[in-house]
């Protein structure tokens, strides 16, 4: 017993440090490599996040590209983490999704070995953390990861959203943020959306807040070809999710239907 | 001194004797299905007798808290490794005890040079048919599979009547309130079925109006009703209120 406890944990809670005593190495640069053909490499695009009445919601298109090939329509770009956490990526799959499963059994190992959940910080770091130790994929341009995290703090009772760099630098989002090739199309709707829509990003509730999301990526989809728009006939539609004191709700299909009937409907 | 394989299983002897008077005071906890889900409960002098090990599998245990918490703490990192590594769907109780720690544990126990460990742990799972499943582990590394709950107590007449009385009742078919009930009963039951098997037993609560005012009753669910990955969930102050109100 001793020998194979011996080879698990220290009761630090850190399940990467588990992972790398277990055997898990992180990709490292690859020595020696000049250049790479980037259009073979899967890309995701766009994901978007803005704070709403009582809490945050988090949305993405479907499509994966590979430079100028749809490889995927029905990709999940918006991923829950713990019970209150969202991480929504644009870049690479192969690594944000590797990313994302390292997270959430970090978080969910914390919690059960400390019997706490790791606080928001806590979080926040371990996720730009991830993203340095890709430092080397990254600028190697092989596997760059730009993702948006959003995580609702039940002590503060606030809901908080987190943009980050591919180099892991964590920006704190007061309204609004999006990323992906499609997100400078959108960027600008939401600016103009929280400065003179009719209400404040923050003072709309979910269902306002859905549509919203659902027309942004409509519209990035109609000026950016790595953003797919939503097709109804094939039941394909973004994903739109939020997180709230309540934890994080995935918004089913059959209620995306209506909402996207709805939104889309012109005046 | 073990040349002679009598010494060897004198040692043996000696040594389940040893661990059944340590685990002689060991509070039940018990494991039952309800209608959506698992229930594990137990009452405790300090807290620390349930845990979450993985998203749709809780832990009881009873015994010394170190040993308890370096198995717990096994079980976790063998549970977490391998739900990376491969898939939540290979994480299952059956795989944990039958490859990883029953072994161990009965190696240990033989080893009689080795300090055993002092416990007993429960399990109860959902698999991925929402079906429920219980597993009881012995200090000793031999472990049982039950299908319609189980129990563990340091007494064991206690632990027997208890056990037959699970098998006895539909729990499968009761509310969470009501399932939390009966178990508190059965409990409270087990209680006066035992006898004293240590000279301080007479200090601990036998009634549930002595446990709720002393002990906490430790009450967690492994519910199939959320649409979360995680079915753990601690049964909160306000649904036990009832049930304390209800023993006073």
């Amino acid at each position: 017993m001793s020998d194979k406890t011996d080879n698990y944990n220290n009761g630090s809670g850190d399940f990467i440090d588990l992972l790398e005593r277990s055997g898990y190495s992180w990709p490292k640069a690859i020595a020696g490599l000049t250049s790479i053909d980037k259009a073979a490499l899967t890309q995701g695009t766009t994901v978007l996040a803005f704070h709403f009445k009582g809490g945050a919601i988090v949305a993405g298109d479907r499509r994966a590209t590979a430079g100028n090939s749809i490889m995927y329509d029905r990709c999940d770009k918006v991923i829950a983490i713990d019970d209150y956490s969202l991480m929504a990526i644009a870049g690479v799959p192969a690594t944000a999704f590797e990313m994302a499963r390292i997270l959430a059994h970090n978080f969910e190992y914390y919690r059960r070995s400390q019997l706490q959940p790791l606080s928001t910080e806590g979080k926040i770091r371990a996720l730009s953390k991830l993203l340095k130790d890709n430092m080397g994929l990254a600028m190697q341009g092989v596997g760059a990861v730009s993702p948006i995290f959003a995580s609702y703090d039940k002590k503060e009772a606030k809901p908080y959203i987190y943009f980050y760099d591919i180099l892991g630098a964590q920006f704190e989002i007061q309204t609004h943020t999006a990323t992906g090739s499609g997100s400078p199309v959108i960027r600008g709707i939401l600016e103009y959306e929280d400065l003179w829509g009719d209400q404040r990003l923050a003072e709309r509730d979910f269902k306002q807040a859905a549509k919203l999301a659902i027309r942004l990526l409509q519209t990035a989809g109609q000026f950016d070809s790595a953003t797919g728009q939503a097709r109804p006939e094939d039941n394909i539609y973004p994903v739109i999710a939020s997180i709230t004191d309540q934890g994080y709700r995935f918004m089913p299909e059959d209620e995306l239907a209506v909402l996207f009937q709805e939104s889309t409907k012109r005046k | 001194m073990f040349d002679e394989p009598f010494r060897w299983m004198e040692a043996i002897s000696t040594r389940h004797s040893y661990v059944q008077e340590k685990l002689k005071k060991g509070q039940p906890v018990l494991a039952v299905p309800y209608k959506g889900g698992s229930l594990v409960m137990g009452f405790a002098a300090q807290p620390g007798k349930i845990f979450e090990v993985y998203d749709r599998i809780a832990l009881g245990s009873l015994g010394h808290p170190a040993d308890v918490e370096r198995l717990r703490m096994t079980l976790l990192d063998m549970a977490h490794v391998e739900g990376f590594n491969r898939s939540d769907k290979d994480v299952t109780i059956a795989r944990l005890l039958q490859f990883g720690i029953a072994p161990a544990m009965k190696q240990n126990f033989e080893e009689v040079m080795r300090a055993p460990y002092l416990v007993k742990l429960l399990f109860a799972e959902i698999n991925f048919d929402n079906q429920p499943l219980f597993f009881r582990l012995n200090y000793d590394g031999h472990w049982e599979t039950f299908k319609k709950g189980a129990v563990i107590s340091g007494n064991e007449k206690e632990s027997e009547w208890i056990q037959k009385q699970i098998e006895q009742t539909d729990f499968a078919s009761l509310s969470l309130k009501q399932a939390l009930k009966e178990a508190c009963r059965l409990w409270e039951e087990g209680k006066k079925q035992s006898s004293p098997e240590s000279e301080d037993a007479d200090e601990q609560p036998t009634t549930l109006a002595e446990a709720f005012d002393r002990w906490t009753l430790e009450a967690a669910v492994l519910s199939t009703e959320t649409e979360r990955k995680v079915l753990y969930r601690v049964v909160a102050p306000d649904e036990i209120e009832p049930l304390k109100s209800a023993a006073k």
